[in-house]
């Protein structure tokens, strides 16, 4: 056993199986005051918190709600804070956040209303990305073009799967409930570097607004947080910079509005 | 105008008297210090210090960038209590008359003791 | 309480949620915090300089009890207030206008380590002027 540790690949044994103790924050409407339950799981370091949320579920509480569909981190339904931080717990091996009889403490995403356990709802989030334009609008259709060109040109990478962790670990959407968060902020600014037909007046100035990216103060835990890389924090530093151009422009050429 | 309130150009307002707070705030620091010897220790060192025209015209300067600073880091402080629009705007009110009232109040001081030199 | 005012204070609260935080939101919290604190400090020093209109007796008074051990040592607290409000201050203006967002997080400790050294240096001021 010991020798087998030295080298990776020799040092994964499939049967070998921790004991965890998962703390999971529980809540139902009916019942009244949130708290935490206990259950103890018996789980392989390398699967993922949410297979041990999956067996408390199947073998434990069946009562016990928490959302999760695509396990590869391409649906975004499954965030919730594993020990305090914003994860998608369908990419985080066990191994990662404890070890062999360790704690995992599982919450539901702050910031946003509480459904039940681990769920919350994320209609008003979806709708700040809906004001915000964000939508996938095809320029025209792939069979008007070469094949070599619409290899490139439809490929189109849409980053953000709309998960929500970044608005959880956000300090200032945590105060300011009309603050329109990092994800919609960074999705408006997604939107003005490619338009697609949306107007980029109206995506600006949807943006410009004392509780658009005027809000943000600079903590970049959204893009600490962020499962795919999207850096909204960035994309809203790049709005502003944007915004704060036009409005010199707009001083220097007073009456000749320019357009996007 | 409508887009100017409180959209950018109150943060652009928060972050430039910040800016410029920095570069006022240390000429007043060295100033109070350095510039009388030993620093400001007595009433007569402080009239002496007052006399200076460029010291009353930079205090003066001082006063004007850091009640606009420190009152609007305050309404950012209170919008996180999530006010009403209505709120809001009384808030707003109450803000600018006190930010005002402690701008000609601190002018007024340097007046009288400028009188007295 | 009604409902909505405890998801008031609870919201207010969260300014004070750090779990699962990271330097970006102590940087937040701690710049409200000094901001406050400034503010507090701006009303109160002028409110202090009117002793300067009653006259020479009332300020010179007022003096002698600011040269007190005590007094210094809130003196180095305000230092400290102003030199990580002033400093952060530099960030978050810079950065939210779109410079240096890439080596935020540099900007930020470097900043801090210059702040560092100016409270101590400030600091060995306060007690040996």
């Amino acid at each position: 056993m010991k020798q087998e540790m030295s080298d990776p690949v020799m040092a994964f044994d499939g049967n070998e199986l921790w004991t965890i103790h998962y703390r999971v924050f529980r809540y139902k409407r009916s019942s009244g005051k949130p708290h935490y339950d206990k259950f103890n799981v018996e789980i392989a370091p390398h699967e993922t918190v949410l297979d041990g949320l999956e067996k408390i579920w199947a073998f434990q509480d069946r009562s016990l709600t928490f959302r999760h569909a695509c396990h590869h981190a391409s649906c975004g339904s499954c965030g919730i804070r594993v020990n305090g931080v914003e994860k998608l717990p369908c990419i985080v091996p066990i191994r990662e956040v404890t070890r062999d009889g360790g704690t995992v403490l599982c919450e539901p995403l702050r910031n946003f209303p509480l459904v039940s356990d681990l769920v919350v709802d994320l209609g008003q989030f979806y709708r700040r990305l809906e004001e915000a334009h964000f939508q996938i609008i095809r320029s025209s259709e792939p069979i008007e073009r070469d094949e070599h060109e619409s290899s490139n040109v439809h490929t189109r990478f849409e980053n953000c799967i709309e998960c929500g962790l970044c608005v959880s670990a956000c300090p200032v959407s945590g105060t300011d409930g009309l603050y329109f968060g990092p994800a919609a902020l960074a999705a408006s600014w997604r939107m003005i570097q490619e338009p697609r037909g949306v107007d980029p007046l109206s995506v600006r100035s949807n943006a410009d607004q004392e509780h658009g990216c005027w809000r943000c103060h600079v903590a970049f835990e959204c893009s600490e947080v962020c499962p795919s890389n999207v850096d909204p924090a960035a994309a809203i530093m790049a709005l502003r910079q944007d915004l704060l151009k036009r409005k010199l422009l707009r001083l220097f050429q007073r009456g000749d509005h320019d357009r996007a | 105008m409508q887009s100017q309130r409180g959209g950018g150009g109150l943060w652009l307002l928060q972050a430039l008297t910040g800016l410029s707070l920095i570069v006022l705030l240390g000429l007043h620091m060295i100033a109070q210090h350095f510039l009388v010897e030993g620093g400001l220790r007595t009433y007569q060192d402080v009239l002496a210090y007052i006399a200076n025209p460029v010291v009353f015209i930079l205090e003066v300067i001082f006063l004007l960038i850091v009640v606009p600073h420190a009152f609007l880091g305050l309404r950012a402080v209170l919008l996180d209590l999530g006010p009403s629009p209505r709120t809001t705007r009384i808030l707003d009110g109450v803000l600018i008359v006190v930010a005002a009232a402690t701008t000609i109040y601190g002018i007024a001081l340097f007046i009288v003791l400028q009188g007295r030199v | 309480m009604t409902e909505h005012e405890e998801r008031r204070v609870r919201k207010t609260l969260a300014w004070l949620d750090m779990a699962g935080r990271k330097a970006g939101t102590w940087a937040f919290l701690l710049n409200r915090l000094t901001g406050l604190g400034l503010l507090l400090y701006l009303l109160l020093h002028l409110g202090v300089l009117s002793l300067l209109a009653m006259g020479e007796m009332q300020w010179d008074a007022f003096i002698a009890l600011a040269r007190s051990p005590l007094f210094l040592v809130l003196d180095v607290v305000l230092i400290f207030g102003i030199l990580y409000h002033g400093l952060n201050g530099i960030r978050v203006a810079l950065v939210g206008m779109g410079i240096g967002v890439r080596w935020q997080k540099g900007i930020f400790w470097t900043l801090m380590g210059l702040g560092v050294l100016l409270l101590a240096i400030t600091g060995w001021l306060v007690f040996t002027m």
